[in-house]
């Protein structure tokens, strides 16, 4: 287990030397957007316009903060990561932009696995629950996309952050997931106490 | 004179400093007790990193007067009452504090239309808080619990219609499914979570008990029912050996509590509700007395 720090944008590299229980600390821009903006992105993609960000080497927290607004300049109150299974049917669009790191909580699933391996790519673990310590990482607010039509929770946030973490290597670019694996663990054990296929 | 009949204002008043002072910058009192006991016995290092980041959270949030947690969930209301008690601005003085609190900075707007998306900016809306109401003539005190509970837990709930037959005997089919649930859930609902469990009825019935458990118990409690409080205990000991963990990344502490809500049913079926609530439990409760006495729920650590 290794702790490593990020600059974003981050590369490819970079990603593959991590693996699954390693801590990394964020320094740079990401971008925080969830289901709508991720539903947005692909239609764009699909009309074949263009997106109001370059995504490549980026870093997508799965998370809408709450937010305040001094002086005509947006304030994250707090900002903590949503359950990022929502977005799996996305994995293969995310992979395709360039996207180095989703940040999340609850873990993905089959298709991300696919597409972290097929691009390069990890999947962070934020601690869930904890708005209030992760917008301590949140230096300021960049530019907001598409806030009148989605809301506050599903616009398309960009943030800047400083040494945001620690964050939690919980997929690798190898096919590793700790939470394929826990969950595989369990099942054993819940067969072993109800007897599934045995007396 | 009494308060719950004569005066209009009491309440309006009440609701309003009962959930600023108790309910958006902070978690319930008695989770908050059973987050300090997993901090002090979980032995993997990361579960308990994990877990004293969780309850540092809960003191920045305090200290800084900041939503907890960025998302709001969505809000359930309890209310049990005795007869003449006026009740008439309840709905609206509720309503309208969320639109307020809101405005302050306390609520994320989240409420959307189910279909369109569309954000009602405030987190006004149809059903918005939904209010469960209990009329029990006999009651001299009203009580008011008000639970805001996290929706990425939602996406980890399950429901069956058992039949006799698959409940097994000592209900290991109902428990094999709660597991099940929860291995399905993984991290998904912000473990260490709690789960709420309603049994019998119908569909709804099952489904209602099952929110109604986890947010109007005190979780450091034990059900009355002896059979009941044994399968609690159970199937507890069974999730927090799963080593789903803290955020999900292995650990002991998977769950803080089990709930379990029950209603006779028809001799056909057995409805089951699994309703996971997140560790960060913003919830606030207050019994009203006819001299104006207030007792604030959740309050005790008991372990």
């Amino acid at each position: 287990m290794k702790e490593v720090s990020l600059n974003t944008p981050i590369l490819k590299e970079q990603v593959l030397n991590l693996d699954v229980g390693d801590v990394v600390y964020i320094t740079g821009v990401v971008y925080a957007a969830r289901d709508m903006a991720h539903l947005r992105i692909r239609k764009l993609l699909r009309d074949k316009e263009s997106l109001p960000e370059d995504f490549n080497g980026g870093v997508i927290f799965h998370a809408g903060p709450a937010v305040k607004k001094v002086d005509d300049e947006w304030k994250i109150l707090v900002i903590g990561p949503t359950t990022s299974t929502r977005m799996e049917p996305y994995a293969e669009m995310v992979g395709q932009l360039g996207v180095r790191a989703i940040v999340g909580k609850g873990g993905m699933g089959e298709s991300t696995i696919q597409s972290l391996t097929k691009y390069g790519g990890v999947y962070l673990l934020a601690a869930p629950g904890c708005g209030v310590v992760h917008a301590e990482a949140v230096k300021r607010v960049l530019r907001v996309h598409w806030l009148e039509e989605l809301g506050v929770p599903e616009a398309i946030w960009v943030l800047e952050v400083n040494g945001w973490g620690p964050l939690v290597v919980g997929m690798d670019s190898h096919g590793g997931s700790i939470f394929k694996d826990i969950a595989q663990k369990a099942t054993i054990l819940k067969d072993q106490w109800f007897n599934v296929g045995g007396g | 004179m009494s308060i719950l009949t004569d005066d209009k204002q009491f309440l309006k008043d009440r609701i309003p400093s009962l959930l600023r002072e108790r309910c958006y910058t902070t978690i319930s009192p008695d989770v908050m007790h059973l987050m300090k006991k997993a901090y002090a016995e979980e032995t993997s290092s990361s579960a308990k990193e994990m877990l004293k980041t969780q309850i540092k959270n809960v003191e920045m949030a305090e200290n800084q007067k900041k939503p907890v947690c960025q998302s709001p969930g969505f809000a359930t209301v309890y209310i049990r009452h005795g007869k003449g008690v006026n009740i008439d601005d309840l709905a609206d003085v509720l309503k309208k504090e969320i639109v307020n609190a809101t405005k302050d900075g306390f609520l994320r707007p989240s409420m959307v239309h189910p279909l369109t998306r569309k954000n009602t900016g405030d987190n006004s809306g149809v059903g918005i808080p939904n209010i469960e109401l209990e009329y029990a003539p006999a009651l001299s005190f009203m009580e008011v619990i008000i639970s805001f509970k996290g929706c990425g837990a939602e996406l980890g709930n399950a429901m069956k219609i058992f039949t006799p037959a698959q409940i097994g005997e000592g209900a290991k089919g109902i428990k094999e499914f709660v597991i099940d649930t929860a291995i399905q859930a993984g991290g998904k609902p912000c473990p260490p979570f709690a789960l709420g469990i309603g049994i019998g009825g119908q569909m709804d019935v099952a489904a209602k008990l099952s929110r109604r458990a986890v947010s109007v118990r005190r979780w450091t409690d034990h059900n009355p029912d002896p059979e009941l409080a044994s399968m609690e205990q159970e199937l507890l000991g069974m999730l927090n050996q799963l080593g789903i963990g803290p955020g999900g990344i292995g650990g002991k502490t998977t769950a803080l509590a089990v709930k379990i809500g029950m209603s006779h049913t028809h001799t056909a079926v057995c409805p089951v509700a699994v309703n996971f609530h997140c560790w960060v439990a913003r919830r606030a409760g207050m019994r009203i007395y006819p001299d104006g006495r207030i007792q604030y729920l959740f309050d005790e650590e008991v372990s």
